[in-house]
């Protein structure tokens, strides 16, 4: 057996042990294109969650993993860190301030200094993400004990976390609205313990970005079929 | 920072805000910050057992005075006790605050951190009368994701004054009309002022007792000869009409 072909080996063996200690996810990733996109080299994007004026609650760390996602890899895209955007266009992008609706980028895009600030960073699109990861559901008991002896736990819990997101695509070059991508995904995590507790975690959240963030790459660099 | 029965003590630093993309107004305003302003506390117990003690310390002052000097061609910063008067200014703004609120995962059973802070902005004119009294709500939200201790409460009140700071920009002139306050004549002109308003109106008066001594006159000369064609064309150039037309506010038409 060459050095490869363990590696490999070792590589399927952890495969199968990372699967087999998963709890269960189900997914469904759509778009809705309203125009043709398209990114030039040198082009960036910037993701933005939308207002908590607004009511919503997408996590901190939802944003820097769709950022991360996006960036990654030979083929990865330019993104402007969302701080930087925020604060290079004070106060037009705060909570209370950011455009709520495409029909409010021609009057910001007039405001001193906010067209060229965008084309300092040569913004071509907008992401705004919308939505938030909530458990929705759980159930069983679960109980431990310690003693001088040593101890255990007992019993069998399960939850389920939902996570559904929105990402609103805004072209800047036409000031419009290029579509949208949605991920909605539910995961059911079980732990079951048998003296050992045995954690099959479903990850619906971390599924959400990789699968939002795949589609929204492809959404953004290729153009629609005709 | 969760710890039952134990006490928290948050302190900030003073905040920074990003140049705000504005022109800024041409007034010549001097800010007097007052002393509660300036080392405002916040004391509270959160579901009776956590004790909060949350200190704001410079962090207003520098947040207004920063700010101010961002929307207005000229801003003096004072103290409690200096006189204004002295000054040559066109407002004078006092902020203050009315009311701070907070709550933490435990209170909201969410992820979230969130402070409001109810600001009172107070213009006087330059002649030391209150011009506008603005209230005015912000809000700052923050999770725990990426910060720790209680940085995520500092971060929440941060971006409360940053959302205040957002407000002032887009709704201080519309909410307290400051900016009419530029080169308004002093308390010691008003007299001045108004003996000037008054020989105006005598000026006036005299004109219009010249024009309604020559309107009989000319409404002899152009009165026309009966007939449908001429008739409106020349009771259109009555000079008495075209005034009246000057007073309709504009934008009143529907063109």
């Amino acid at each position: 057996m060459t050095e490869a072909t363990i590696r490999s080996g070792k590589i399927l063996t952890a495969g199968f042990a990372a699967l087999a200690l998963s709890g269960c996810i189900t997914s469904r990733i759509e778009d809705a294109r309203e125009g043709i996109t398209g990114i030039e080299s040198g082009e960036s994007i910037v993701i933005l969650a939308k207002s908590y004026h607004l009511g919503n609650e997408t996590e901190g760390k939802y944003i820097s993993c769709i950022e991360d996602a996006l960036s990654r890899g030979s083929n990865g895209l330019r993104v402007i860190p969302h701080k930087q955007f925020v604060d290079s266009l004070f106060p037009w992008f705060e909570p209370r301030t950011a455009p709520a609706e495409t029909k409010g980028l021609p009057k910001l895009m007039e405001r001193p200094g906010v067209a060229e600030r965008i084309a300092e960073q040569n913004v071509r699109y907008i992401v705004w993400l919308d939505g938030d990861t909530d458990r929705v559901a759980g159930g069983g008991s679960l109980s431990c004990a310690a003693g001088p002896g040593g101890g255990g736990c007992f019993g069998f819990a399960w939850w389920q976390n939902d996570a559904d997101y929105n990402a609103a695509v805004w072209d800047l070059n036409g000031l419009q609205s290029a579509g949208s991508v949605t991920a909605d995904v539910s995961g059911t995590s079980f732990l079951p313990a048998l003296v050992i507790p045995i954690p099959l975690i479903a990850r619906a959240r971390a599924a959400a970005c990789k699968g939002l963030a795949e589609q929204l790459r492809n959404f953004i660099v290729d153009e629609p079929e005709v | 920072m969760f710890m039952a029965g134990c006490g928290s003590n948050v302190t900030l630093d003073p905040v920074t805000i990003p140049a705000p993309l504005i022109n800024p107004m041409p007034l010549s305003v001097a800010v007097r910050i007052p002393a509660e302003f300036e080392h405002y506390v916040h004391e509270d117990e959160v579901l009776g057992r956590e004790k909060w003690r949350i200190d704001l310390g410079r962090s207003n002052a520098a947040l207004f005075s920063q700010l101010f000097e961002f929307m207005f061609d000229d801003v003096t910063i004072i103290g409690p006790d200096d006189d204004p008067s002295a000054l040559s200014i066109d407002a004078l703004i006092e902020p203050s605050i009315d009311a701070f609120e907070f709550s933490v995962p435990s209170q909201s059973r969410t992820e979230s951190y969130a402070v409001w802070i109810r600001y009172r902005l107070k213009i006087y004119d330059n002649a030391g009368d209150m011009y506008a009294n603005w209230p005015l709500s912000a809000y700052g939200k923050s999770e725990e994701f990426g910060l720790t201790g209680d940085e995520p409460l500092k971060r929440a009140a941060i971006l409360a004054m940053r959302d205040a700071a957002a407000l002032m920009i887009m709704n201080l002139d519309k909410s307290t009309a400051i900016s009419t306050l530029k080169d308004r004549p002093a308390a010691t002109l008003a007299s001045g002022a108004k003996e000037g308003v008054a020989s105006a109106t005598a000026q006036e008066e005299e004109v219009a007792q010249e024009k309604i001594a020559r309107l009989p006159k000319r409404r002899q000369v152009t009165l026309p000869p009966p007939g449908p064609v001429a008739g409106p064309a020349v009771l259109s150039m009555d000079p008495d009409e075209d005034a009246s037309r000057e007073n309709f506010p504009e934008g009143s038409s529907n063109d």
